[in-house]
């Protein structure tokens, strides 16, 4: 007796301290690769480091904050990126359950319909980025089709050089390239409610909508929750489609996000400390908007 | 004509390059090196470079060169970044508004004169036009040689000018108002949409290079001799309007968003008239259009003036040096001078196969140089010019001013004097952090 | 009863049918909007450069330039490069998949099966990191990689990307779902740990691998900065730097641009084409052993 309800605990403990060891590649590579960089970046915001200066960096404390808060750059590209987050998180969101609720419904061709609205996440952000540069060009297909939808003729509607139409454009590609992406998220999240469910909702009398209302939608929370913060996660880093576009002669005002702000700063203004206060300042907008994202979703579960 | 001269040129330079032999360098005799040498890339330079590369390392067996190029918009940011984590290559080269950080950091070595052609200091500038090494001499040494000084005339096709009803030998246009007239005329849309362009800007990377010497020509200022930044309001107010009035905007001639002037000049599918270039662009040319270079279809004419300018101000020239890396080793160093001092001995080569100016003496007198066409254009406003702004934060500035004149021009962008006003709080608040 | 179940039914049927015609033409346009671009993409690439831009657009080339391929594969100085650029992507890419795949799947099944103290401060940790955009950690993870004296090789491609926080997720969530009975009679017939994990949980996380291996695996072609960084010579540069290159040379004959941006899509699409049925709308992935 007395063997038996020692051996259990212990093999329990034994077998957890097992979860260390599993882990432990986690906690060393992401230590190295990711808590120490940031750690950097944020004590290199507290010094006045030059990137290519040879002297040792002097403490600053907070002076670098001061000046990143008070100046008008930083604020307007903080506005940039929640302009495209909002945006981009939008269309993203309603297309892609949209998409997914279609698609589940139908009976064929769910792989291939999945599959086509997923492709274009499969190219890369620099050849995404060339081939709507060539699309968005003044003589290009994007005017093409917006004269034609528009019924009219020969008009430019600057995809590229108005300040307005380029934080479409940029939000365009975007959401091109990701809402395959969420919709097989959405899908699977579907799949994943029980077929029995449904069809005794559709004995009790309950038609489509409001199969859809009561019964899909709030089972599908989990996966609403995950795809939200993941959206809003990807659309604040967003990079690389406004770095390639600026390159070719977009406005930069007009798409200067706080990652390329940041990438600025860093290499062509050689201010290192300002682009790590930036850094931890999106990181901190990150963890709190997303943080706020899952609180949300729980309250309203707690609703239901 | 031209062709066979030029054939008959390149066969004697290459059959000199054969005979030619690297000098043996005796601080490198029986030491071994290895030198990492980062460039721009440019499809006509490499190879020639490659074969002095060649040259110098049979001359200097111990010697073994890793030559390495990078898109011309990122070589400066990895550069930085290399040096940053002191990995930086033992040479290389860039512009020299993006070279001064590297040089006011301590990170770039003096020349070491024994390694090359050169006594001294003086003797060094002597052989170069006045002024043209300044940018890189600082309390009395000097850190780089030049690879290429460039300042931009207007190139010209004579046929579309034709096609508009306009004489390209009459009717060239001489002052900034012309070049709006005549792209007026020359233009040609379908729709809003430009199909053919008369003159358009130089967008992208140097915009000290093409905005500030309209401004200088009104007797405005970036900065002024004490300081202040942002200089002559109604200078600056005069180009920013132009500008706009040139964008889509006002009466869309041109904007940053249709593909490079200086590219599509090349192709002549009427498609641009004008566009503003360097000598080196006539490489680019005979490469890639060998009919379009021969015909007698293009020319090149002055940097245009305003009609009441205050002063003849040609485009600024900017330069690009060979800079060795202070933190490599000294024998590293020693070749590295040695290595850049052979390969830029070649200044006819460089200009013949690249069509890029090195601003020696004996270049602009000599015959290769005379025999490029509109090579006088070039030298006569060269020798008026001069050089770009540089200074710790010549790189962020220019950014600054990009913005400012491409958020004119761009529709739904701030009005000239908003534009005016942010880019002189900016440009103060980055000279006062210097 | 039967009359209630009777009308609806019929009901149904007619609006179903009209609501099932627009689903399909709501898909149907969905699809081709989005598949647009690339469809343009490789009519472009057959087509010389006037036609590329011009209007009206015509979708079949007046003339045919497969010559196209050829200027962008052997590049605009003839050396071929970009074959060994293709080489380069393609060692990275399948060994950072590899890596991702399986360290993922250890934390990942350390985290779903093992009730240790602190998992939730780790499983938070590793999330955290997926919110570092990688513009701010560039330069200390470069001096940790000059420092490891990793520069101009394969591993310094290779070991900064060795594992990502999506990826633990993705497998976590995976092997929440697998039978723990089934581990319990294993560690009761007596196998170790690792054995257990080798033999029955590494494999049998097909889907999960599968999809974690074609996000990564497109993640690392389409690295652009970092291979810059590190390559010190022209060859280990990757596809993305060559693109770029060959973009900035050639600007004007975006005929051939079209050509590069195929060539180095394929093996990409290749993949994702055939490991696609374990991607896709899979209760698989998510909810193994659910119906």
């Amino acid at each position: 007796m007395k063997r038996a309800r020692k051996t259990r605990p212990s093999l329990e403990a034994a077998h957890d301290k097992w979860g260390w060891f599993f882990v432990a590649p986690a906690i060393l590579y992401f230590s190295i690769f990711s808590f120490y960089p940031i750690l950097y970046a944020f004590w290199m915001s507290l010094t006045n480091k030059k990137l290519l200066s040879l002297k040792p960096p002097t403490f600053v404390g907070f002076a670098n904050y001061q000046k990143v808060l008070s100046s008008s750059d930083f604020w307007d590209s903080l506005k940039n990126t929640l302009e495209f987050t909002v945006g981009a998180f939008v269309p993203l969101f309603i297309l892609s359950l949209a998409f997914a609720l279609l698609i589940s419904s139908r009976k064929r061709f769910q792989r291939a319909l999945q599959m086509a609205l997923y492709s274009p996440a499969v190219l890369s952000s620099v050849v995404a980025a060339l081939i709507w540069l060539i699309i968005f060009d003044p003589r290009g297909l994007a005017n093409a089709a917006a004269n034609a939808l528009m019924g009219t003729s020969g008009k430019d509607y600057m995809w590229l050089s108005s300040t307005s139409m380029v934080k479409v454009s940029t939000v365009i590609v975007y959401v091109w390239k990701y809402v395959g992406y969420f919709t097989i998220l959405f899908v699977t999240g579907i799949g994943k409610i029980p077929a029995s469910v449904v069809e005794a909702s559709i004995i009790d009398g309950a038609n489509a909508r409001q199969r859809m209302l009561r019964i899909t939608l709030p089972l599908l929370r989990p996966t609403t929750v995950l795809v939200s913060v993941m959206i809003l996660i990807f659309c604040l880093k967003t990079f690389s489609t406004q770095y390639l576009f600026t390159q070719k002669g977009a406005s930069l005002r007009a798409v200067n996000v706080v990652t390329l702000n940041i990438y600025q700063t860093a290499f062509r203004d050689q201010n290192l400390p300002q682009a790590g206060v930036m850094s931890i300042l999106l990181f901190i907008l990150m963890l709190v908007l997303s943080y706020a994202q899952l609180r949300a979703s729980r309250g309203e579960e707690e609703q239901l | 004509m031209k062709r066979t001269l030029s054939a008959i040129l390149l066969a004697a330079l290459a059959a000199s390059a054969l005979a030619a032999q690297a000098p043996t360098i005796p601080a490198l005799k029986g030491k071994k090196v290895q030198l990492t040498l980062w460039t721009h890339e440019d499809a006509n330079r490499m190879p020639l470079e490659k074969g002095y590369i060649a040259e110098f390392t049979a001359a200097n067996p111990g010697v073994t060169v890793n030559y390495v190029t990078y898109p011309t918009d990122k070589i400066r940011d990895l550069t930085t970044t290399a040096f940053a984590a002191n990995q930086g290559p033992d040479i290389f080269n860039l512009q020299i508004s993006d070279a001064y950080p590297f040089m006011a950091n301590g990170r770039v070595a003096p020349i070491d004169f024994k390694m090359t052609a050169y006594k001294d200091v003086k003797d060094l500038e002597s052989k170069y036009l006045p002024g043209t090494l300044a940018p890189v001499i600082e309390k009395g040494k000097a850190y780089g040689l030049p690879l290429e000084l460039t300042n931009y005339c207007l190139y010209l096709n004579k046929k579309i000018f034709r096609d508009a009803g306009l004489d390209p030998d009459k009717d060239y246009p001489k002052t900034w108002e012309d070049v709006m007239a005549v792209s007026e005329k020359i233009v040609q849309r379908n729709g809003e949409i430009i199909t053919r362009r008369g003159f358009d800007f130089r967008y992208g990377v140097e915009p000290l290079i093409c905005w500030v010497p309209m401004v200088e020509q009104l007797g405005g200022e970036l900065i002024s001799k004490d300081g202040k930044a942002i200089v002559g309001d109604d200078a600056w107010l005069k180009v920013l309007t132009y500008v706009r009035d040139f964008g889509p905007a006002g009466k869309n001639l041109g904007s940053p968003t249709y593909t490079a002037a200086r590219k599509v000049f090349d192709l002549n599918k009427n498609e641009i008239a004008m566009s503003l270039s360097g000598l080196y662009q006539e490489a680019r040319i005979i490469k890639s259009n060998p009919e379009f270079y021969n015909s007698k279809d293009w020319m090149v004419i002055p940097y245009p003036q305003w009609k009441d300018a205050a002063k003849r101000v040609p485009n600024n020239f900017y330069g690009h040096y060979y800079v060795v890396n202070a933190q490599s080793s000294k024998l590293a160093q020693q070749a590295s001078w040695a290595l850049v001092n052979y390969m830029l001995s070649h200044g006819e080569a460089y200009l013949q196969k690249v069509a890029i100016v090195q601003p020696s003496k004996s270049l602009m007198e000599s015959k290769t140089f005379k025999e490029m066409p509109y090579s006088d254009v070039f030298a006569k406003d060269m020798s008026a010019a001069h050089v770009v702004y540089y200074g710790a934060s010549s790189t962020k500035i220019d950014a600054l001013l990009k913005e400012a004149f491409e958020s004119v021009m761009l529709a739904g962008g701030p009005s000239p004097k908003e534009a005016l006003e942010r880019l002189r709080k900016s440009v103060t608040e980055v000279l006062a952090s210097e | 009863m039967s009359s209630i179940a009777a009308s609806p039914v019929a009901r149904r049927s007619s609006s179903a049918a009209i609501t099932s015609v627009l689903a399909w033409v709501a898909l149907a346009a969905a699809c081709l909007v989005v598949i647009m671009p690339l469809v343009f993409m490789a009519g472009a690439s057959l087509m010389p450069p006037s036609e590329v831009l011009s209007m009206p657009y015509r979708w079949i080339p007046k003339e045919w330039k497969p010559a196209n391929y050829a200027l962008a594969l052997a590049g605009n100085d003839g050396n071929w490069l970009f074959l060994r650029n293709i080489l380069n992507s393609l060692i990275v890419a399948s060994t950072v998949s590899a890596t991702t795949v399986g360290l993922s799947a250890l934390v990942g099944y350390g985290l779903a099966k093992f009730k240790f103290k602190g998992r939730n401060v780790v499983f938070m940790g590793i999330m955290a990191t997926m919110m570092i955009p990688f513009e701010t950690v560039m330069i200390p993870i470069y001096l940790i990689a000059v420092g490891m004296h990793l520069q101009d090789s394969y591993q310094g491609f290779i070991v900064p990307f060795l594992m990502n926080a999506f990826g633990v997720f993705l497998m976590r969530q995976y092997l929440l779902g697998f039978p723990t009975e089934m581990l319990e009679a294993a560690r009761i017939d007596g196998c170790s740990e690792p054995r257990i994990f080798r033999e029955m949980v590494f494999k049998n996380i097909g889907p999960a691998a599968a999809t974690l291996a074609i996000i990564t695996f497109r993640q690392q072609w389409d690295n652009l900065f970092w291979p810059l960084l590190i390559a010190r010579r022209e060859e280990m540069k990757t596809i993305p730097a060559y693109i770029v290159k060959f973009v900035a040379e050639k600007n004007s004959d975006e005929g051939t641009m079209m050509a590069v941006a195929a060539i180095a899509s394929i093996p990409v699409f290749f993949l994702f084409f055939t490991l696609s049925k374990y991607f896709i709308g899979g209760s698989a992935v998510y909810g193994a052993g659910k119906e």
